[in-house]
């Protein structure tokens, strides 16, 4: 039995330890945002962030998040709010989420919960990053680029700088 | 109740059914072609499959319901544009469209394939029209006025002095509006809304043409939306198939699980499909990987090699043997002088759709045989054909629902993507619902590709460089094989291969001239489509081989790429500016209109190619200019492309690509804009990086290192400039043009840049280290 934070809440798992962290969210858990891609960590479909920074969690054995905060896009909301210790308005999501709807970023959508995930961890280190940040964030800073095969990336740029300019307002 | 009551309404039928103490609804359903209506009755046990349902529900309160048997993949068209043109054929408030409900078989009402979604869109406007001229014709009886007295704007129905809703006048009736329809809900077209409702003058418009957003965004972003991936079936079985070892191999014997390791796994057999079940999805992954290993398969050889591609295409398939297609015939190309002459051979090699996630059903066999399937699909209804042929029973006993999936880029307009029909045959055999889940690899090797060509291009000028005679010959396997692969693999009935005699959907193998003419000043012109079988197919045992599929821009992506590069290689032997070169070439006056706009938008410098600057050889880097255009669907397009190329690494990087387009009235700027961005970042990656590997027995592209796309570090900046033309008086066709743009576009910019020309696809950096040297 591993126990591990999961979106804030302390949840257990019978699964065995070497199950891809994938798995155990998706089947176990219910926690559906992350996708297979690849199995491979080759795609960034199935990222997560655990204590706060993004993984393949396709690859990533349940082991390896014991005792750990594993936070996906269904737990973006409240991570915000906690960051800004203030309820946030009912409906209301995540700036990368809020961001992603108003600049109409996806596309098919599938590889955006990987994004957004990506996103998060680049906004909580660098809040308002530049455009080579951001390339460099969804390229060359995890084990494979973050893919989107139809090719939302010019939108994901519009997305990432809208998000940084609704944090940067909501903490002015 | 009051006996049915009817009227007739430009050719539809307006039947009042009764009155009702609550509610009320005007319905628009489906005059249905007779062999659906002669269909016998359905056992109340049994599904029905084949009830219509309508296209269009007005409730009491003012709601609206769309329904569409085509779905989303991306576009957003169906949550907009859809909803855009119904709004404004019926004159009500977008936001009165509450609900659009898409794809599932027993719920949608028209069939066909998402594809041309636009065009599409005609049977819903007409359908709309049909229903907003039928509340006309009800508000004249009860107002008491002629039809003609009335009007409608923003959901509001006036006239001789009186107002009322859409609402207001079905509140408390059952009404039906039957509208004429023809064609086989299940075909591969589906059902066509027939007859000539009035349509509102696009003058008129006032929601077609608005920014509006995509509903959809919010529930997917934020987590709600349940994806095809996520459907979960009460008692279901997951699974993982065990696919053969090359494209011609049979099975000799499957793996066997064992029990103490894999304690509810089961391995199953139909044929040559090899599937292996287990309670938990882990389990079938790993169970699955041990039957794999321990299965054994005939060995098979019968494909050329991705290395020899171009010569088995140029030297080895006799052309001849099957008829040819003609496309532009204009003059005696053969009798035309040249003073020069540009002829080369151009080069397309097998791309893969590629989705990001694998292809995932669930499939539901019942105990009395019938089927519900859960599954992500261009064509549900002829998916649902296609299972009833396999499992030989009738389309009644098959019922496909839908869910949002990853884009498949046209991979299943011929209902399947790869899992569906194998997911039935496992779930057949356990008699349990299962879950099956392809994973990277079987999508990459065991489903269909976008076809190679190869062109051979010729272009004669005279002396004072204007083009004389244009002759092209494009040959390649056909476009389309809807053949599902795992009863193919089962030895189960499906339609035929494709084939010169089968008439299908697109399986008639034929090489039609999909690049549609645009240089209409050219006074001789003979364009050739020459086509063979599926490489392998005829020579593999199970008859797969490498199976095609259409994939955004079909065929055209082809051809178009061989014209443009040919076109700018022309120019640089005419020694004129090929941007300029195609103003004085094209006939119709909106491609002069794009391109000059093309030329101040993008930074053009207007001068022949090569550059001044080219070279072929340095490590220090040159830049180059390339321009490209196209008609499709009723759409002009021009697209300029600046590329950077660093001659001894052979790398290509893209740096700015403006692309100007004339579509008519433009339906929705703001999705436009998305869509052509993506697609064009698409096409970036396919002129990159794409091109199927494969080694005589099989592909062997089988995850993301062996078919790399592009990445986010490599985008370019992108300028989409809409050209509103909306004195056109119609919408052309969207986005996936901005597909095919970039890639000749850059391939020229590349010939500018190095004074080389790319005469094939992809720039990698082993492909331009050849043509640099060449």
């Amino acid at each position: 039995m591993l126990t591990l934070k999961v979106n804030g809440t302390e949840r257990t798992l019978k699964s065995s330890p070497d199950l891809p962290l994938l798995y155990a969210l998706r089947n176990e858990l219910g926690v559906m945002t992350p996708k297979f891609g690849c199995g491979m960590a080759q795609c960034g479909a199935c990222s997560v962030l655990l204590d706060g920074k993004e993984i393949r969690s396709c690859i990533t054995p349940v082991s390896a998040a014991a005792g750990k905060e594993v936070t996906t896009v269904e737990g973006l909301p409240a991570r915000w709010a906690k960051q800004k210790k203030a309820a946030i308005a009912p409906g209301t999501l995540h700036p990368v989420q809020e961001a992603w709807i108003d600049e109409q970023v996806p596309q098919c959508g599938i590889c955006q919960f990987g994004m957004m995930i990506k996103v998060t961890e680049l906004l909580e280190a660098t809040p308002t990053p530049s455009d080579d940040e951001i390339k460099a964030a969804l390229t060359t800073s995890g084990p494979s680029p973050h893919l989107c095969r139809c090719g939302s990336y010019a939108a994901i740029l519009d997305g990432v700088h809208r998000a940084a300019r609704i944090i940067a307002g909501e903490r002015a | 109740m009051t006996a049915p009551e009817t009227m007739a309404v430009h050719g539809a039928e307006l039947s009042r059914r009764g009155v009702l103490a609550s509610g009320g609804a005007l319905v628009v359903a489906l005059g249905l072609p007779l062999s659906v209506t002669r269909a016998a009755p359905l056992p109340a046990n049994k599904l029905d499959a084949s009830k219509p349902a309508s296209w269009i529900e007005i409730g009491a309160d003012d709601r609206i319901v769309l329904r569409t048997g085509k779905g989303d993949f991306g576009q957003s068209s169906i949550y907009t544009a859809y909803r855009q043109i119904v709004a404004e054929e019926l004159d009500v408030p977008l936001e009165s469209i509450t609900t659009v409900i898409s794809g599932d078989t027993d719920g949608t009402p028209d069939g066909g394939g998402t594809f041309g979604l636009l065009g599409g869109a005609g049977n819903l406007r007409k359908a709309a029209a049909y229903t907003r001229e039928a509340a006309l014709e009800l508000a004249a009886r009860q107002f008491g006025v002629p039809r003609d007295a009335l009007s409608v704007r923003d959901g509001r129905i006036s006239g001789g002095g009186k107002s009322t809703t859409y609402g207001a006048l079905v509140a408390g009736q059952d009404l039906r509006l039957t509208i004429p329809v023809r064609g086989e809900i299940t075909s591969f077209f589906g059902l066509e809304v027939t007859g000539d409702p009035p349509l509102k003058p696009v003058s008129a418009y006032r929601i077609v043409g608005q920014p509006v957003k995509n509903p959809i965004h919010r529930p997917k972003m934020s987590g709600e939306t349940v994806w095809v991936n996520d459907v979960k079936l009460p008692g279901m079985l997951h699974a993982r198939v065990v696919h053969p070892a090359t494209l011609g191999s049979t099975l000799v014997s499957a793996g066997k699980v064992a029990r103490a390791e894999f304690p509810t796994a089961r391995v199953v057999v139909v044929g040559n499909l090899v599937g292996v079940v287990a309670e938990d999805e882990w389990e079938a992954i790993q169970a699955a990987r041990t039957v794999a290993a321990d299965t054994k398969w005939t060995e098979w050889k019968g494909l050329p090699t991705h290395e020899k591609l171009f010569d088995h295409l140029r030297d080895k398939v006799d052309w001849r043997e099957l008829p040819e297609d003609k496309g532009a015939t204009k003059g005696d190309v053969k009798a035309a002088s040249a003073a020069r002459t540009h002829a080369a051979t151009y080069f397309f090699p097998y791309m893969k759709h590629a989705p990001i996630s694998p292809t995932v059903s669930l499939a539901d066999v019942r105990p009395d045989g019938s089927v519900v399937l859960h599954t992500h699909s261009q064509n549900p209804q002829f998916l649902r054909m296609a299972l009833a042929k396999m499992l030989g029973r009738p389309e009644a006993d098959v019922v496909i629902r839908t869910y949002p999936g990853a884009s498949h880029f046209g991979r299943s307009n011929g209902g399947n993507a790869g899992s569906e029909d194998e997911a039935v045959l496992l779930s057949r055999a356990v008699g349990r619902p299962v879950r099956l889940q392809w994973m990277r690899d079987d999508d990459m090797q065991w489903s269909t590709q976008s076809s190679a060509s190869i062109s051979r291009i010729s272009i004669g000028l005279d002396a004072n460089g204007r083009i004389q005679s244009y002759q092209a010959d494009h040959s390649g396997p056909p476009i389309q094989d809807d053949r599902p692969i795992g009863a193919v693999l089962a030895g189960l009935p499906t339609i035929g291969a494709p084939a010169p005699d089968n008439a299908v959907g697109f399986q008639r193998m034929s090489m039609g001239i999909a690049d549609a003419w645009v240089y209409g000043e050219i006074a001789n012109v003979a364009e050739l489509g020459h086509v063979t079988y599926q490489l392998g197919q005829r020579e593999s045992p199970l008859a797969i081989g490498l199976r095609d599929h259409s994939m955004r821009t079909p065929s055209q992506f082809q051809q178009n790429f061989p014209r443009e590069v040919a076109f700018s290689e022309a120019a640089a032997l005419a020694k004129a500016d090929p941007l300029q070169f195609r103003i004085d070439h094209v006939h119709d006056p909106r491609f002069k209109t794009i391109l000059a706009r093309l030329r101040d938008e993008s930074g053009w410098r207007a001068r022949p190619s090569p550059s001044p600057d080219a070279r072929a050889a340095g490590a220090q880097v040159v830049r180059g200019q390339g321009v490209s255009i196209m008609l499709r669907d009723n759409g002009y397009w021009a697209c300029a492309a600046m590329i950077a190329v660093t001659p001894e690494t052979g790398e290509v990087k893209v740096e700015r690509i403006t692309m100007v387009m004339d579509l008519g009235i433009i339906v929705n700027p703001l999705q436009l804009r998305r869509q052509v961005q993506a697609g064009c970042l698409m096409g970036v990656s396919q002129a990159l990086h794409e091109e199927l590997g494969f080694d005589e027995r099989a592909v062997t592209s089988s995850d993301w290192s062996g078919y790399p796309i592009l990445t986010m570090a490599e985008i370019p900046e992108i300028k989409v400039v809409m050209h509103d033309n909306p004195a056109i008086g119609g919408y052309a066709q969207g986005s996936e043009s901005a597909n095919a743009l970039a890639a000749p576009a850059i391939a020229a910019a590349f010939f500018d840049a190095t004074g080389k020309p790319a005469r094939r696809l992809p720039l990698r950096p082993e492909h331009v280290k050849a043509m640099l040297t060449a």
